[in-house]
């Protein structure tokens, strides 16, 4: 068979992708411009939906090409453009010094990543054969990582629209979870998860504007009149 | 005479004479993509004839050190150089030293540069001093944990030892654990180079230096052997760069035939990646001095993501 | 077909609300809307009682005694809520509360909001109990966040909108982690099952081969599944949200928010909790259970003994109600769930008569603070306030009303399960915020006259104030027997097999 026919080879593909991902993850965290991160998220989406299809091209899943065209489509090319949209309008480029510097929080994510290596290691399936239906499997670890992270850039960052992109990135980290733990779940459940994502980012992105129109920053660390 | 005395002469050679090439390359590549002609290739070599002949000018206040560091850092970057791996995989000192000698060595000389940076007296060089240090607190262990991955693969820190294994496995460079250590040894090549987005090395106003402020009161040979002495650093860093993680057509031994073939292909590796920072120079704007730690944060992680990598991929 | 019907209902109401635009159109609707939604689940309750359960859709909708119980508590919510909201909007439209310095949408915009996303969240809500399938469930329970989201932005005051963007942020974040635990569920039995088709998620096919799933997965999966869905129910540490949107909400939609969304939150965790408890036994569930409900009932207690607004007292009070209720569950045996149910129950049908007559007071005195009132709102609210104090000493377990009757089943159920430090920490809590809820409660409505005018000027405010009250007067001494029998069907769910 041709060498991109070979498992082995489909098995290298994925780790280096999902290898990129981490990286891409980290640079997240690293970043001060805005369109950047959205960016970033857009390659992210667009490496996982690459990982998905590689898994159902060895496995011969079609539903998980469909999981792997949905990706693609809302959160490698719609997602980005409403924030980039979004962004014009609120007229926000840049992000301000989060609550924990940037140098720390970078030495942080890396120490996370190292969590969910131990986290992703009682998950390990010792009597696998390498084959077709084990690909993916050591992606775990990536998983849970950005998981963590985002969950910590969630926390971390000051202005609404790099929390909304943690969130995005969070929930690319379960997606991946799924695919590596059980090849997604049914179409029915992906194709419910997803239209309630692109929801949750339009009424998110609503958010952000009225918060902009009334505070006249979407800093917030600002949004603390409620207290008690 | 003995094959040992030959490697070293050769490999000494190649380090002196081809230091100031790469140098040279590098100015004519920024300035053929800012559209000017460029100083020409052999600019280098006439600036280092012409320092060497000039008077010099050491100011009252400095002690031995001010001498001494030149020829430290020479000597020590010139014997780190010997520790690498460059058209044969056996480098002449590898019996002496691997990676963590190398590392130190380098080291080494940068300790004595900042010395002198504060020796001369003037604010500028202690300014100078001081950043550079920072830098180099980042970039040092960085360097060190994606070295370590790659001698982990290897089993040994001598460099000869990694090459070679390096030689035996082919695409093995597609490996995750590979790929982010050499992109964490790229951010620490521009870091340790003193490149932008680090530091710029053409700039002449002394608020932005940071290599160039703890050199500021050199002049004549002093200051043609800190100028070699930091085009041969850059040349040893490309080298392990190159060496360890593309190390396609190193000869094995000191022969005639291979070593021809395997000294052009190194010329042309190291050209590529010269020309890939060059690219990164013209595209990329200075970073502030504040930001230049998360940069190397950054590369810090990469690294460790590369050891982690190993155990998880 | 009836659980479609069901389904259906809220969808029709809420497109035929975007069409017809007019206010009394709009009312009407509601109100239809609302009625036919309780008769469907009164319908579908005693079909439950008949055939123990009913299927649509080869098993992608169920509804057992649980799920027909909850649907039964959250369509009573919600037509309670219908006719108060027809009176507090009008009320808010004549105050021209939807303005901000002057300018604002005119009324029928705001109230077309409100009208068109409280049945979409009506039908998210039926959604939660009937699917069968867990990631199904998660939907629904996301939809119920967005759908409330726009009703907490609804005065789109800056305090209306970082209240929104809390809940917003942390919802979201606790509803990843609460799919992250389903996944993982789904990882546990595709190992023991083998079976990749969309029944693999199917709680009723799970739950019957949950003791073959692997333990160290369902342990982690029950955790995060916890801090997921106790995010949704306000469990402390998670509860941070809580004060600030039902603050900040209109009172018809808080009330949603307090009874049906709540419910629907403990609706998905017990869930989850069944099968945790058929794959590991019942000590570890239950240590976690405990612990966040003891902690929540202990966050809520000094931010009810200190607290400067009587509509974050409210909250608080729901924070501790989500505690007591996950504390019953926790307790377990056979009393533990049982005390849940009735809990839950009776929990619905107080709450909304205690956000009722705040609403009510709020829209009389114009503001929420307790400070800088000086009491005596018996004199100018001769309904609202003698029924506010009636429903605060309700809401506090106070015998004769029903919430002390499943309070004390479960405090039974802690010293039956030989749980006793918890069981008195339980009583202290509920002593102790007891004395802070009515002291407010009492200071606000008992006193001298201050000359504040009467204030009970809408019957769609009033009757269903009275209408409640009558029905929390009347459940403590008597529980209708199909009731109680759904609640006892219910309880089943949770017994394991020995």
């Amino acid at each position: 068979m041709f060498f991109w026919q070979d498992p082995q080879f489909g098995d290298k593909m994925i780790t280096l992708m999902a290898a990129l991902i981490l990286v891409l993850q980290i640079m997240m965290v690293a970043q001060h411009w805005l369109v950047t991160i959205i960016r970033v998220f857009a390659v992210q989406s667009f490496l996982l939906a690459c990982i998905a299809a590689t898994i159902a091209y060895f496995n011969n899943a079609p539903h998980i090409y469909a999981a792997a065209a949905l990706t693609l489509l809302l959160k490698a090319i719609i997602l980005p453009v409403v924030l980039t949209r979004l962004l014009v309008k609120v007229d926000i480029r840049r992000e301000v010094e989060p609550f924990i510097n940037m140098p720390i929080s970078i030495i942080i994510s890396g120490m996370l990543t190292l969590m969910a290596y131990v986290v992703a290691e009682s998950f390990q399936r010792p009597d696998e054969l390498a084959g077709p239906a084990s690909l993916g499997h050591n992606t775990l670890a990536v998983a849970i990582s950005l998981f963590l992270i985002g969950f910590f850039m969630m926390t971390n960052r000051r202005k609404a629209l790099t929390q909304v992109l943690a969130l995005l990135s969070l929930e690319n980290g379960i997606f991946l979870a799924a695919i590596s733990l059980t090849y997604g779940m049914p179409l029915v459940v992906e194709i419910g998860i997803f239209f309630d994502l692109l929801i949750a980012i339009l009424v998110l992105a609503i958010l952000v504007y009225r918060i902009r129109a009334t505070f006249d920053s979407t800093d917030v660390s600002r949004l603390s009149r409620l207290r008690g | 005479m003995s094959e040992q005395a030959i490697a070293l002469l050769v490999q000494l050679g190649l380090l002196l004479l081809l230091a100031p090439f790469i140098t040279g390359f590098s100015k004519t590549c920024k300035a053929r993509l800012q559209t000017r002609r460029g100083p020409g290739l052999l600019q280098s070599y006439r600036d280092l004839h012409k320092l060497l002949r000039k008077g010099m000018v050491i100011p009252d206040t400095a002690s031995w050190i001010f001498p001494a560091t030149p020829y430290v850092l020479f000597v020590t970057t010139l014997l780190a150089g010997l520790m690498i791996p460059t058209v044969s995989a056996q480098a002449p000192l590898s019996w002496a030293g691997g990676v963590l000698a190398v590392v130190y060595l380098l080291a080494l000389g940068r300790f004595f540069l900042a010395l002198a940076g504060l020796d001369a007296g003037s604010s500028f060089g202690g300014l100078g001093s001081s950043r550079e240090m920072t830098i180099a607190a980042i970039a040092e262990p960085a360097l060190m944990l994606a070295v370590f991955t790659v001698a982990l693969g290897a089993g040994s820190t001598n460099l000869s030892t990694v090459a070679e294994f390096a030689l035996g496995q082919s695409w093995r460079f597609l490996a995750p654990s590979q790929m982010l250590a050499f992109a964490a040894l790229f951010i620490v090549l521009i870091a340790e180079t003193g490149r932008i987005p680090v530091d710029n090395p053409a700039t002449h106003l002394e608020l932005t230096m940071i290599h160039e402020a703890m050199i500021l009161e050199y002049s004549g040979p002093y200051l043609a052997l800190i100028e070699w002495s930091a085009s041969i650093k850059q040349l040893v860093l490309m080298t392990l760069l190159v060496n360890v993680f593309f190390p396609f057509g190193l000869s094995t031994d000191w022969s005639a035939l291979p070593l021809a073939s395997s000294f052009a292909l190194f010329v042309v590796k190291l050209l590529l990646l010269a020309g890939v920072v060059v690219l990164v120079e013209t595209t990329n704007a200075k970073l502030r001095l504040f930001r230049v730690p998360e940069l190397l944060a950054v590369a810090f992680v990469l690294s460790a993501l590369a050891l982690i990598s190993m155990f998880i991929f | 077909m009836i659980l479609v019907a069901l389904l259906l209902a809220p969808l029709l109401a809420s497109g035929l609300t975007a069409l017809l635009r007019g206010r009394r159109a709009m009312e009407a609707i509601h109100l239809v809307s609302a009625a036919a939604m309780f008769a469907l689940s009164i319908q579908l309750a005693a079909q439950v009682l008949r055939e123990g359960g009913v299927s649509w859709g080869d098993g992608f909708l169920h509804a057992d005694y649980f799920s027909a119980l909850v649907a039964l508590l959250n369509a009573f919510v919600y037509l309670v809520s219908a006719p108060y909201a027809v009176g507090y909007f009008r009320r808010d439209a004549a105050d021209n509360a939807f303005e901000q310095n002057g300018e604002g949408p005119p009324a029928e915009k705001k109230l077309l909001q409100y009208y068109a996303l409280a049945p979409l969240f009506g039908f998210s809500m039926f959604l939660v109990v009937f699917a069968n399938n867990l990631g199904v469930m998660w939907v629904a329970v996301e939809g119920t966040t967005l759908a409330s989201i726009f009703l907490v932005t609804f005065y789109g005051r800056p305090t209306s909108l970082e209240a929104a963007w809390k809940y917003a942020m942390i919802g979201s974040v606790g509803l990843s982690m609460a799919l992250f635990g389903t996944i993982l569920t789904y990882y546990s039995a595709h190992q023991a099952l083998g079976v990749e088709t969309l029944s693999g998620l199917n709680w009723s096919t799970l739950v019957h081969s949950a003791a073959q799933f692997d333990k160290n997965v369902m342990r982690l999966a029950f955790i995060l599944v916890l801090l997921g869905y106790g995010t949704k129910a306000g469990l402390a540490p998670m509860h941070t949200w809580k004060p600030d949107a039902y603050g900040e909400a209109p009172v018809p939609a808080a009330v949603l928010m307090a009874a049906a969304m709540l419910n629907c939150a403990i609706y998905a965790l017990a869930r989850f909790y069944v099968l945790t408890l058929r794959c590991l036994g019942p000590d570890f569930p239950s240590q976690l259970l405990i612990l966040f409900g003891m902690l929540s009932m202990a966050v809520a207690v000094p931010f009810i003994l200190v607290q400067r607004s009587y509509r974050r007292l409210l909250a608080y009070s729901s924070i501790d109600h989500a505690g007591i209720m996950v504390l019953g569950l926790g307790f377990g045996g056979a009393l533990g769930a049982l005390g849940m149910l009735l809990h839950m129950t009776f929990h619905s049908v107080t709450k909304p008569l205690l956000f009722f007559c705040a609403g009510n007071a709020q829209q009389h005195l114009g503001t929420d603070s307790l400070r800088k009132n000086s009491g005596g709102l018996i004199h100018s609210l001769p309904v609202s306030a003698p029924m506010f104090l009636l429903a605060t000493l309700a809401v506090t377990g106070t015998p004769p009303f029903s919430l002390f009757q499943s309070e004390f089943t479960i405090l039974r159920a802690g010293f039956a399960g030989r749980h006793t430090v918890p069981a008195i920490l339980f009583v202290v809590f509920l002593v102790a915020i007891f004395c802070g809820f009515f002291f407010h409660v009492a200071q606000l409505v008992l006193g001298p006259a201050n000359g504040l005018p009467r204030g009970e000027d809408s019957r769609w405010k009033s009757y269903p104030v009275l209408a409640l009250a009558f029905v929390v007067i009347v459940l403590g001494f008597w529980l209708p027997a199909p009731l109680f029998a759904l609640v006892e069907g219910a309880a089943r769910v949770f017994e394991v097999q020995l």
